[in-house]
């Protein structure tokens, strides 16, 4: 029996790559995004051991944020079997870029770099500060972002604002940081590092030597972590690796959602296979073979398939991921790319087992009705068309999850507060939906070929009418093969019109929060504006209104918060109470800053001020918090001052007076900008820019990575077209011996898989659209639905149109099969 | 005693008692078999025949436990068929039963070889290499092992279905229209080396067939009509056969 169902699979090579391709690009695709983790891990393990063999004990602050006094690092030194102990300084430092303002989104990181065994800096090309004030360095990518090179002069400021020059002497690698890799870094000898950020202690402090982790820790009290050298890597790698982890697990859902639609594949083309095959089968058992025994051979060829697509995926995954990291390489990608790419055991595990599983597993229902073949079916000379009836089982089971399904989404979306936890039970009820719609499909084949193929029956004549019939004809086999288009399509759809109402969602919200023109802000929500800013622009004709906003963090109720005031007309956003007559002791608190403060309409709340003490407020009003530009907590602007004393404005909003140019108010905005380096002015169609981009970013992305699964899908119909061309071959030539063309049976075949890809696009551009909209309700309250059609429409069209594309070999096989030879072999 | 006659002596191989079938209910029954009463001899070649619709390749089915009666019984040997499960049917057919069909014999993906010896490695038996080596030179395979059916004639096809069912030894081989798709010179081939196999390895052999030419290579020859065993012939000729059955027409 072995020999015979390997037989079987030597002789039909063709068919069986066909077969495995599905599984093959599923298996690469999960063996790829392992494959990609384990280098980038093995590369963040690689530079922090590196790192870590040069310290023996480091001291870190308790707290993220918090700082270590130079007493300790004293202390520290002073310890026998220390060779040499440095403390790191880390705070912000903006460097300026060319155009005099403070360059990214987020304040440059200053770092000390210190000489001796304890350096870890990666010099990639000049050389480090040495003992030379007046020198510093950058990493790589602020400098190619700024256009600095070595020899260049760079500015930055220290926490006063004054502007400090410096020589650019080398560039650095920050490595395996990924905080340094969103700020950037540059780097002073240690004492102009600690003059330009003014930090009052260290981020770190670095012990070489014999000293134990215990006297250490011995001696910098228990107020600090300690931890070897070895625990720092292991530290600093986790860290690191988090976000890969996170990556790693999104890609790995993408690649489920491929081996699913895989394991639809093989299913049907198992299934197709044993149809087909029925007289071998009966053949076997008329000359002995038990039931076991033909299971047991289809379970085996299925396991072969299954292996031997696995062993290719993983060659693929492999190839995959080492194409991802040169790109990624190419593109300056902030991780490392550069550690050997291989395939580890766990790796090849994994591979083998989800494809050898997902495979067999597949092929067990067609298995199991391979057995079902009566002996006696080796007499019949035409094997017989499996008719298919809806059972009532069928029909109860639908039912059941159709309303579990929609039900689920129902209270989801009508029923829960918008948030996670209703998202996770509308994905919940589209699962189950889907279930049913699987369940259901064989039922809803042929009433939807009948819709999709009105067209094609009055347009292309008998071949038309004979495809649209054909399609509906195994109503189980196409309803598989289109589910397993339906599922990309539904993935697609869905996210398209998540994108879409996001975008719609937003621009309405922005339009409502950002009722301005132009926004001025510090590159951290600190106030740095001086008021005299504002009160230029507001002397100016060509801006209607000019807003501030002041902001410090306070302990409010016990809790720390943002307190800030006001001047200038912005609209509240009242949800309860009212900001009329808001005057001295009284507050506005946002709804979810009041939930965290435990603080209702009408209660008073406590707040330690910086110069009126402890005061107490009464809550007089309750802001929509996704609405209100106003801080969290917002006091009036009199009673702020009084508290807090003269702040800074933390941000200005700015709108332009009828008539003007924008190019014009632009102008007078930066010009008095210009002046504050970190005052950075951001417009509100800039804001919407950076954001369409991000959504069309993400969207390619996922469309991309969903694009796999279509892919499985189509071959699936190919597949099952090719099948059905075996199988219908004699049929065919009677067709043509009546008088059919060539070009008539060939157009036959491609309307059928047309049929066939219309239907799956069709249920699952529903599907897509109804859960697209569910999924917008559990997310966003008050979210606005939109679904992009020309998008939708286009998705049908393509799926057609590469139902069409799957179509064409298996036409053209049956086009030149000859007749004379067709109708003889049966 | 000659081998003949010992042959003579041992009891049928195959005996069918009252066997009925029914197909269809109320206005669309159908009786392809009405209470025959048939027995085969062990060591003989026993031809069934009948025109079209006659019921012969019904009871040939029954007879094989590929289909079962409405009632009557069948033995093979001394087992009887009714009621054994499907497993122990399969059992039988594995030890008991050879099969030669009219069309699709072989496995297409296996060589000829590989098909010989299909059956026994299905039961996961040793070949009795003396026997392989005689069926083979009976049907005069030795240089054609090595293909796949595809890369045979048609009578060669139907030769290594021949050897297939003679390599388990079973009691008896029912062959079903084994000429049908030949032309008539491998037809004569094939039909040479069933009687041969009866001959010289006492086996036992039912064939159901519609031409008067094969059947008179048969011992005997048993008349089907409307479901009902009419009449039989012993040491038939073509012409003999041929008057008989259209006889039965008339």
């Amino acid at each position: 029996m072995l020999r015979t169902a390997l037989a079987g699979l030597r002789a039909h090579r063709l068919r069986l790559l066909l077969t495995s391709l599905a599984i093959m690009l599923g298996v690469g695709f999960i063996a790829g995004t392992f494959v990609l983790n384990d280098t980038v891990q093995a590369g963040f393990a690689q530079r922090v051991t590196a790192d870590a063999g040069k310290v023996g004990v480091a001291v870190l602050p308790a707290k993220a944020e918090g700082t270590i006094p130079r007493e300790v690092l004293e202390r520290v030194r002073a310890l026998p079997g220390v060779t040499d102990a440095q403390g790191l300084i880390r705070a912000s430092a903006p460097v300026l870029g060319k155009d005099g303002k403070a360059a990214g989104n987020l304040p440059t990181t200053a770092l000390s770099i210190v000489r001796g065994p304890l350096d870890r800096t990666d010099v990639v090309s000049g050389t480090g500060p040495g003992t030379d004030d007046g020198a510093a360095v950058l990493d790589e990518n602020t400098a190619k972002a700024q256009g600095f090179r070595i020899g260049d002069t760079i500015t930055v400021l220290d926490p006063g604002q004054g502007r400090h020059s410096f020589r650019l002497v080398g560039l650095i690698d920050t490595g395996v940081d990924q905080m340094l890799a969103y700020t950037g870094a540059v780097g002073f000898t240690p004492a102009v590092a600690q003059r330009m950020t003014g930090a009052k202690g260290f981020a770190e402090i670095d012990v070489a030597g014999t000293v134990t982790k215990q006297a250490v820790a011995a001696a910098t009290g228990g107020s600090y972590k300690v931890k070897t050298g070895a625990e720092l890597a292991d530290d600093l790698a986790r860290a690191a690796g988090v976000e890969t982890k996170m990556f790693t697990l999104g890609l790995l859902m993408f690649g489920v959602v491929a081996m699913m639609v895989a394991a639809l594949v093989i299913y049907n083309t198992f299934n197709i296979l044993v149809a087909q095959r029925t007289r071998e089968m009966a053949l076997l058992r008329c000359i002995g073979a038990t039931r076991g025994q033909v299971f047991g051979s289809i379970v085996l060829e299925s396991a072969a398939v299954g292996l031997l697509a696995s062993v290719l995926g993983l060659l693929i995954g492999y190839g995959l991921a080492a194409l991802t990291l040169t790109v990624l390489a190419a593109f300056d990608a902030p991780l490392p790319t550069d550690a050997g790419v291989s395939l580890t055991p766990v790796t090849i595990g994994i591979g083998l087992a989800v494809g050898l599983a997902v495979t067999v597993c597949a092929a067990l229902l067609p298995a199991r009705s391979a057995t079902r073949v009566p002996p006696i079916a080796a007499l019949r000379s035409q094997p017989e068309e499996r008719t298919f009836r809806a059972g009532l089982v069928r029909a109860g089971f639908a039912a059941l999850f159709l309303v579990a399904g929609l039900g689920t989404t129902g209270a989801g979306v009508f029923v829960l507060e918008p948030g996670e936890a209703s998202l996770f039970v509308v994905m919940a009820g589209g699962a189950l939906t889907f279930l049913a719609v699987l369940i259901l499909g064989p039922v809803l084949v042929r009433p939807l070929s009948a819709v999709v193929g009105w067209v094609p029956r009055r347009l292309f004549g008998v071949p038309g009418r004979l495809a649209v019939d054909n399609s509906g004809r195994n109503p189980r086999r196409a309803a598989t093969t289109t589910v397993a288009l339906t599922i990309g399509v539904t993935l697609m759809t869905l996210i398209t019109v998540v994108t879409a109402s996001t975008r719609l969602t937003m621009t309405v919200k922005l339009d409502e929060q950002f009722p301005v023109d132009y926004l001025l802000a510090g590159q951290e929500r600190d106030s740095v504006i001086p008021r005299s800013v504002a009160e230029e622009l507001r002397g100016r004709p060509e801006l209607a209104s000019v807003a501030q906003i002041r902001e410090v963090e306070a302990t409010v109720a016990g809790k720390r918060a943002d307190v800030g005031t006001y001047s200038g007309g912005i609209e509240p956003y009242v949800t309860a109470g009212s900001m009329k007559a808001f005057g001295a002791g009284q507050v506005a608190l946002d709804d979810v800053t009041a939930e965290r403060l435990g603080a209702r309409l009408g209660d008073t709340v406590t707040m330690r001020t910086r110069h009126a003490g402890t005061v107490a407020l009464k809550v007089v009003a309750l802001l929509d918090g996704n609405q209100s530009s106003l801080p969290p907590v917002t006091v009036a602007e009199q009673a702020f001052e009084s508290y807090f004393g003269a702040v800074p404005d933390s941000r200005v909003m700015v709108t332009i007076a009828d008539g003007v140019p924008p190019e014009r108010a632009r102008a007078v905005v930066d010009a008095a900008a210009a002046p504050y380096p970190t005052v950075q002015v951001s417009s509100s169609t800039e804001v919407r820019g950076q954001f369409d981009e991000t959504l069309d970013m993400m969207l390619m992305i996922i469309t991309g990575l969903l694009g796999l699964a279509i892919l499985i899908s189509l071959l699936g119909i190919a597949n099952t077209l090719s099948l059905s061309v075996h199988e219908r071959t004699r049929e065919s030539a009677l067709l043509r011996a009546l008088g059919l063309t060539r070009p008539q049976l060939r157009r036959m075949l491609s309307v059928e898989a047309l049929i066939l890809g219309l239907i799956g696009a069709l249920v699952g551009v529903v599907l897509g659209v109804v859960f697209g909209w569910a999924a917008m309700r559990a997310m966003v309250d008050g979210a606005l639905f939109t679904a992009p059609v020309a998008q939708i429409v286009l998705f049908v069209v393509l799926s057609g149109v590469a139902g069409v594309l799957a179509a064409v070999l298996p036409a053209r096989r049956a086009a030149r099969a000859s007749i004379v030879g067709s109708l003889a072999t049966g | 005693m000659t081998l003949i006659e010992t042959r003579r002596q041992a009891p049928p191989a195959v005996v069918a008692t009252d066997l009925t079938k029914v197909y269809g209910q109320g206005d669309a029954e159908v009786h392809a078999l009405r209470a025959v009463n048939v027995s085969f001899a062990t060591g003989a070649f026993t031809a069934i025949m009948g025109p079209s619709g006659s019921g012969k390749s019904t009871l040939m089915h029954c007879l094989a436990g590929l289909d079962t009666a409405t009632s009557g019984t069948v033995h093979i040997g001394d087992v009887e068929l009714t009621g054994l499960s499907d497993r122990q049917l399969t059992l039988l057919r594995r030890e008991r039963i050879g099969f030669i069909f009219q069309a699709f014999n072989l496995l297409p993906t296996l060589t000829a070889e590989q098909n010989i010896r299909l059956p026994l490695d299905i039961a996961a038996r040793q070949a009795d290499e003396v026997l392989f080596d005689r069926v083979i030179e009976t049907v005069g395979l030795r240089d054609r092992l090595a293909h796949r059916p595809t890369e045979l004639s048609g009578g060669q096809q139907q030769r290594v279905a021949v050897a297939r069912a003679l390599i388990s030894k079973p009691q008896v081989i029912f062959a079903d229209e084994p000429t049908g798709n030949l032309d008539s010179r491998s037809g004569a081939e094939v039909l040479s080396f069933l009687r041969a196999s009866v001959r010289e390895l006492g086996q036992t052999i039912v064939m159901v067939t519609h031409d008067p030419v094969a059947a008179s290579y048969a011992d005997r020859v048993v008349f089907l009509r409307d479901g009902e065993l009419v009449t039989e012939l012993a040491a038939p000729t073509p012409q003999s056969v041929l008057d008989t059955l259209v006889r039965l027409e008339a």
